[in-house]
């Protein structure tokens, strides 16, 4: 799932660093006021093992291969931002140590592996997971829905940024400059190894990790699990802010509605023609035009007037943000009734067995 | 406890009655009182998983016990103390620690970056830290290796770097997890003398030991620890390398084994 | 715990002979090796790879020469120009020019080319090869293969060109990267990026994570080895593998949070507490100032000239 250079345009490479660069600001920050000093070995080592973790390239039956990622197992153990840094330092090795390119498109894998993987897959699992106690078997089944749908959401964005990429950018005579496949053909061409067996291979990693630090190591998942009991019997520490279907929901379309735009800052798109202030950067949370931005303008606008015809590019953004609105109101909605129903399960277990804790698997 | 108890004013350790638990679940030591005098070289003996290194880790600032008190140059070392930063600076500076696992140790992406960490934490400026660097590298004897990556390394230089990062530092106690193991004889035999010529120098050396062989040359005392997690023994290293009984009990010999005198 | 071993303690069946739980002649049967053993001869190669390239980045060569920080800038600079490239022929060009570069780099041309071309068929040629079809790329059909629905069917202009667009600029971007890295020694590099303004804090997470897996790598080597060894007869061996990952993998992370927690405490013992400093120090010459100024009309000359060729 890892793009390499070529694949992507600088545009959208651009454009993906937009997204990427705020995250890793508040990622940083946020790690070094959490945890004051232990929080540089642990994000190396588990850089280091997610690193190792995407090296195992899983054979699928269709010849190519498949890996998982790990960025959800790191988030449920250390939170989401931890992911983002310990996931994007794997990155760049895979970029630099490999050799495998992916420098310009270091960015847009940091926005499907570091990013977006490790908030979804987390988002899903809190969400499942409710308050159920730490080595119970929901919780574990809930880690490993998590990371499954974590990678796919990955997936899917990566295969969204592939697909984008001939309608916007081809020759006059309509060769695609970049990635050939339409959104029609990359999406079920990244799905379905995902949906099967990386999907699986995650799930198996993120629950299995899980389910072995529940039972032997309790302490490492302190930091993120403070309101959870650690077994049955013990009562839930009261205290902290609660996922509730709502807020994921909300969380998840703020994430999609973020990263929407990553096709449509490209030029083709309807803001490509004017200049890097006319794009709604405040709703990507930014305050300035970043300086690159601001200089890749002038290449960007030129690029347009000469280049290709805006006609056929504009329906086609038309459609994506259409395809895009209908798309995340649907999971949003999907999301919300899973967890509406979830929680509702276990309310009503709990009424039923006042003492014990539910343990739906 | 102690055997020799020469004036309070030169004590750099003093531990009563240490007790900790890893997890809170799996006991390391178990009511341990220990003195540590300036100049003096102290050994900890004892069967695998007695609590020699969590003791180290102790005596190092790096845990902090469950219970007892532990007082280091005359100041209560604790959590709370540690916050502080210029107390941390100063304990920091005047108590190096070589641990066993040189692999956790040497974790800087180069051997030079690697010796420098220590000093640049510490707020040494750059200059002078570089200068410093040099001086340990050569004389660990360790100058070509500078520029290399501690994978590139064996575990016998991993330690000499590990102990130069150490030394660069020039703290007044010393404390040693296991610096022999996985040695070759040439290596030991030159760690042994180095720890012989620091003390001379006057520094303090407490160190964990399955090494009986060197145990007069480095060490004035020895702490024998039993498996339960308590001190069952302190003597010279004559009296402790005479008395058999213990030494079997505390996994040091074997019955076949036979100490030579 | 502990304890005096006794050989009274000994099991009677471990000090009586056994003929083997298995003959220990030949039978024919073979088996590949599972994904897991091509991966770890892969870590292997990784490894073996880093202190080659450490070996070539101490060579006196054109590229070896200049400051690290140019490099990584005039990296992207020539990825942008390379990326807004439309044409075949200017990207064979700039893939020519990368040849001539490490040329002048004293890098193993055949060692370089089979670096860059080993990945690219994998990864590129496979995946490209369906778009090449009118099916995927539709336009002029140059080489009809079927009809459908009256209409020819196969290879078009359009499809191969784009196949030949990505193939060459994937080959060109990553003979980039590669150059880079082949020509600059890690712990330069790093200290290019933090010179560069990358939080210091990201620097020592990269440098101490760079650490680590080999460390890691050797571990799961020697978890995977310890298995095998004890394997006696497997079913089928990619999902023994996959067994052995899914099983190896709590244990790993068990390892690695242990090894974390004393990599801190080596670090807080040494005066760590959270704001890492470090030593280096960059100096800039007169050949990177005309590197500078060769890269950039470089970049203008390949944007230009692609631009020029028409659109
Ligand atoms: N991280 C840990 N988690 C849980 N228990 C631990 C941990 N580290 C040590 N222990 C336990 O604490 C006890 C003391 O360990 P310690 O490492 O201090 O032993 P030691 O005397 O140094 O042994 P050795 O000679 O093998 O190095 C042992 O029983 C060990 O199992
Ligand atoms: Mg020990």
């Amino acid at each position: 799932m890892h793009i390499p250079d070529g694949y992507l345009s600088p545009q959208t490479c651009a454009a993906a660093y937009v997204v990427a660069v705020p995250a890793w600001a508040i990622a940083t920050n946020r790690v070094t006021r959490v945890v004051k000093t232990r929080n540089v070995p642990t994000l190396a080592v588990l850089a280091a093992l997610s690193f190792l973790v995407m090296m195992f390239n899983i054979p699928i039956p269709d010849g190519t291969t498949a890996h998982a990622v790990g960025a959800v197992i790191i988030a449920i153990a250390l939170g989401p931002w931890a992911a983002v840094i310990a996931v994007s330092v794997a990155l760049l090795f895979q970029a630099l140590l490999f050799g495998d390119g992916g420098v310009l498109a270091f960015g847009a894998n940091a926005v499907n592996l570091a990013i977006l993987m490790p908030f979804v897959g987390y988002g899903v699992y809190r969400l499942i997971a409710g308050r159920a106690p730490l080595t119970s078997r929901r919780r574990i089944a809930a880690a490993a829905i998590g990371g499954y749908v974590g990678i796919n959401a990955a997936a899917l964005a990566t295969a969204v940024e592939f697909g984008i990429q001939p309608e916007l950018f081809h020759t006059a005579s309509g060769a695609p400059l970049y990635s050939p496949y339409g959104l029609s053909q990359a999406i079920p061409a990244m799905l379905l190894p995902h949906l099967t067996i990386a999907g699986a291979a995650e799930a198996i990693l993120t629950g299995g990790v899980l389910a072995y630090l529940a039972r032997t190591d309790p302490a490492r998942l302190a930091a993120t699990h403070r309101d959870v009991p650690a077994t049955a019997g013990e009562p839930a520490p009261a205290g902290g802010r609660r996922l509730t279907p709502a807020r994921v929901s909300l969380g998840f379309v703020a994430v999609m509605v973020l990263l929407t735009p990553l096709g449509l800052l490209a030029p083709g798109g309807a803001f490509g023609e004017g200049a890097p202030h006319e794009l709604n950067l405040g709703q990507l949370g930014l305050h300035a035009v970043p300086a690159g931005l601001a200089e890749y303008n002038g290449f960007w606008s030129h690029t347009l007037l000469s280049g290709y015809g805006f006609h056929d590019g504009q329906h086609a953004n038309l459609a994506y943000i259409l395809s895009a609105v209908i798309g995340i109101a649907v999971v949003a909605a999907v999301i919300f009734g899973v967890g509406t129903l979830v929680e509702r399960v276990a309310r009503r277990r709990r009424g039923t067995d006042p003492v014990a804790e539910p343990e739906t698997a | 406890m102690d055997g020799s108890e020469p004036g309070a004013d030169d004590l750099v350790f003093s531990c009563r009655d240490l007790r900790y638990a890893y997890l809170g679940r799996f006991p390391a030591l178990d009511g341990v009182s220990l003195d540590v005098h300036k100049g003096e070289k102290v050994a900890l003996l004892g069967p695998n998983g007695c609590g020699k290194s969590t003791l180290l880790k102790i005596l190092d600032g790096l845990i902090f016990p469950d219970g007892g008190t532990f007082t280091a140059f005359g100041q209560p070392v604790t959590e709370d103390n540690l916050e502080d930063e210029q107390f941390s600076a100063g304990f920091r500076s005047r108590v190096g620690f070589v641990f066993q696992n040189s692999d956790a140790q040497v974790f800087s992406p180069t051997v030079r970056e690697e010796i420098a960490f220590g000093c640049l934490q510490l707020g040494l400026p750059t200059g002078e830290t570089a200068a410093r660097v040099d001086d340990v590298l050569a004389m660990l004897g360790i100058a070509d290796l500078a520029e290399r990556a501690p994978f590139q390394l064996s575990g016998g230089q991993k330690k000499r770097v590990a102990i130069a990062s150490v030394l660069v530092m020039n703290p007044e106690v010393l404390l040693f997890d296991e610096p022999t193991a996985a040695l070759d004889p040439r290596t030991q035999a030159w760690l042994i003398e180095l720890i012989a010529d620091l003390s001379a120098a006057g520094k303090t050396i407490v160190l964990a030991t399955h090494d009986l062989d060197a145990l007069d040359v480095i060490a004035d005392r020895c702490v024998v620890f039993a498996e339960d997690h308590t001190v069952s023994r302190v003597g010279t290293p004559q009296q402790v390398l005479t008395d058999r009984e213990l030494l079997l009990r505390a996994n040091l010999i074997h019955e076949r084994s036979r100490v030579a005198l | 715990m502990g304890g005096t071993v006794q050989a009274s303690r000994t099991p009677d069946w471990l000090l009586r002979g056994e003929p083997g739980l298995c003959r220990c002649g030949p039978a024919g049967i073979r088996r590949k090796g599972s994904f897991v053993e091509k991966t770890l001869t892969g870590g292997a190669d990784l490894l073996r790879q880093v202190m080659f390239s450490e070996e070539i980045a101490g060579r006196p060569g054109l590229l070896q020469r200049l400051d690290p920080r140019l490099k990584a800038v005039s990296l992207v600079v020539l990825l942008v120009a390379v990326g807004l490239v439309h044409h075949v022929g200017t990207l064979v060009a700039c893939y020519a020019l990368t040849l001539l570069l490490a040329t002048a780099s004293r890098l193993p041309l055949a060692f370089f080319i089979k670096r860059v071309w080993l990945f690219i068929p994998i990864f590129s040629g496979i995946v490209v090869l369906p778009a090449t079809l009118s099916i995927v790329t539709p336009g002029e059909v140059v080489l009809p293969l079927w009809h459908w629905h009256g209409a020819p069917q196969g290879f078009t202009a359009q499809g191969l060109t784009s196949a030949a667009l990505v193939i060459s600029r994937v080959a060109t971007s990553v003979s980039l990267v590669v150059l880079l890295t082949l020509t600059t020694p890690w712990t330069r590099l790093l200290a290019a990026l933090r010179a560069l303004g990358v939080p210091r804090i990201f620097i020592l997470i990269i440098g101490m994570a760079y650490r680590y897996v080999f460390l890691l790598l050797g571990v799961v080597t020697e978890m995977y080895e310890a298995r095998k060894a004890r394997t006696v007869r497997a079913r089928r061996n990619d999902r023994a593998a996959r067994g052995f990952v899914a099983a190896s993998a709590g244990a790993l992370f068990g390892r690695a949070g242990h090894l974390s927690e004393e990599v801190h405490l080596a670090m807080v013992a040494r005066g760590y507490r959270g704001s890492p400093r470090t030593l280096h120090a960059f100096r800039l010459r007169a050949a990177d100032a005309v590197a500078a100024v060769v890269v950039l009309a470089a970049a203008v000359t390949i944007y230009g000239g692609d631009v020029l060729v028409g659109r």
